[in-house]
């Protein structure tokens, strides 16, 4: 039996571009926080130009899976590392779409003063890029355990999602009740409940690509397992 | 499907003269499943298939050690009358090999060999072997020419025909469609399906994804020992040890 040499390469090669996409993803999701923070219309406009290309490394990713899939026949550990790689290509592709949001909204407030700063909304960008940066190593060091790691860093994401809605909420009723003003202010703070909802997506979609890390290493879905596992 | 156990092999050990071909097998085999054997040329495949008809002893110089019974009756007892476990347990080979006889008389053979003469029985399971073998529709209106005139895929049906025409329980396939074409491998595959249900079937294989597509269980053989063995979707998918795991991605120095 041949040593599939050739069959080995391009899986190597579909794993590259998988970490291509994903560097892109990750720092997508970077600028279109520094953007909001430093209220920075260029590179909010750079992250959405910038979601062109993530899109295509999904169809290349797709297309030379189909065609692994079809002529090499994969079986085992090469058909999971296939499969997962698929769907690791989706969520990163979601990721970036998060990213180009927020650097929507990011292009509305940063015409009007800023509101006044909420601790957690930082917190959550360091949190949900950590989570991104530990998916993507544990896809690079075929490490199965960092899934239940992101995990619970998932669990922080949403406390933190939850801390910046209470203080909108307490930002738009006790705002000046001045009309105009008011439109203003509540139209604003939306806008940070929303950017705040996408990285708590980008969030989930990290704990997803750990899961299908999981799955390439180990062969079992722990996706919908509330427990943790062992080896 | 029942889960009896039809061939169950204990502590198999099997020697060409100094040489051990096979190295402490234990394996059990269940009525109605097709088990798939693979592994490297010369891992002992075959002759653990030949094990379980006692073909090897038509081997001279050859050995075994350890048990092997069929549904529970030893095969390696004394007072076991070989003939009859072959007729039990039938064959088929990689190279189909009819006889240059007739297609009727290719079928009729193992029967006449058992001793049957009359004429209707003698069509009636001619008949009735090449349907189950799914050759009949093909062959049923040239019956009396030789079977050496049928394409190469015809012609290994025609084996199976043979070999079930005798009523046995299990059915040995050693590389069963290795020399056929796509068309001719897909029926034997189809057939295999279909035989399950009457049949307990052992394949050996060199094509993984024919190992995947018709076997409930796999056994995965290297160097006379059988490494690992389960269902044929769990070894596919997930196999427990890395050897396996290296032989069915085709990673194997
Ligand atoms: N008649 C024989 N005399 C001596 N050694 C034999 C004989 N038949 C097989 N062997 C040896 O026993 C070992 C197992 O052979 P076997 O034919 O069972 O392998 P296999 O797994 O069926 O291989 P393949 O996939 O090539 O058919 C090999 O080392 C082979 O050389
Ligand atoms: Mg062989």
């Amino acid at each position: 039996m041949s040593e599939r040499h050739h069959f080995i390469k391009e899986l190597e090669d579909l794993k590259l571009t998988i970490l291509n996409m994903a560097a892109l993803s990750r720092q997508a999701l970077k600028n279109a926080n520094t953007a909001y923070l430093e209220r920075n219309d260029t590179l909010a406009q750079e992250v959405i130009d910038g979601d062109r290309k993530i899109n295509a490394l999904e169809l290349e990713v797709d297309a030379k899976s189909l065609k692994l899939l079809a002529l090499e026949q994969p079986m085992a550990k090469d058909l999971r590392v296939i499969l997962g790689t698929m769907k690791i290509s989706n969520e990163l592709e979601r990721i970036a779409d998060q990213a180009v949001n927020i650097a929507e909204r990011t292009l509305f407030l940063s015409q009007y003063p800023p509101l006044e700063p909420v601790a957690s909304l930082e917190r959550l960008m360091e949190t949900t890029d950590q989570m991104i940066d530990l998916a993507i190593n544990a896809f690079l060091d075929e490490n199965a355990d960092q899934a239940i790691k992101i995990r619970h860093m998932d669990d922080m994401a949403d406390q933190y999602t939850l801390e910046i809605l209470q203080a909108m909420i307490l930002y738009m009723v006790k705002s000046t009740p001045a009309t105009e003003k008011r439109i203003l202010n509540t139209r604003r703070s939306i806008q940070t409940i929303i950017i705040s909802r996408c990285l708590e997506r980008a969030a989930d979609l990290a704990t997803n690509v750990g899961e299908h890390v999981a799955f390439i290493v180990k062969g079992i879905n722990i996706k919908h397992q509330k427990v943790d596992f062992k080896e | 499907m029942t889960n009896t156990v039809k061939f169950s092999t204990r502590n198999l050990n099997f020697f060409y003269g100094d040489f051990k071909a096979l190295e402490d097998i234990s394996f059990d085999i269940k009525k109605n499943e097709v088990s798939a054997l693979i592994g490297p040329s010369g891992c002992g495949k075959s002759t653990y298939l030949r094990c379980l008809n006692r073909m090897n002893d038509l081997i001279p110089g050859t050995r075994v050690e350890g048990a092997v019974t069929l549904d529970n009756e030893d095969i390696y007892a004394p007072n076991v009358d070989v003939v009859n476990l072959r007729r039990r347990v039938g064959m088929v080979f990689q190279k189909p090999n009819p006889f240059p006889k007739t297609i009727f008389e290719n079928v009729a053979y193992g029967l006449r060999v058992n001793g049957v003469r009359d004429k209707k029985i003698l069509k009636q399971n001619v008949e009735k072997s090449l349907r189950q073998a799914a050759l009949w529709d093909e062959v049923k209106d040239r019956i009396n020419d030789s079977a050496l005139g049928l394409s190469g895929g015809q012609q290994q049906r025609l084996c199976i025909a043979r070999a079930l025409a005798v009523e046995p329980d299990v059915v040995l396939m050693d590389e069963p469609a290795s020399a056929l074409d796509p068309i001719a491998t897909q029926k034997i595959e189809d057939l295999i399906h279909e035989l399950k249900k009457n049949f307990t079937i052992i394949i050996v294989t060199h094509s993984m994804q024919q190992a995947a597509r018709v076997s409930d269980i796999t056994a995965f053989f290297y160097m006379g020992k059988l490494i690992e063995t389960g269902d044929t979707e769990t070894i596919f998918t997930r196999p427990a040890l890395k050897q396996t795991e290296d032989y069915i991605t085709g990673r194997f120095g």
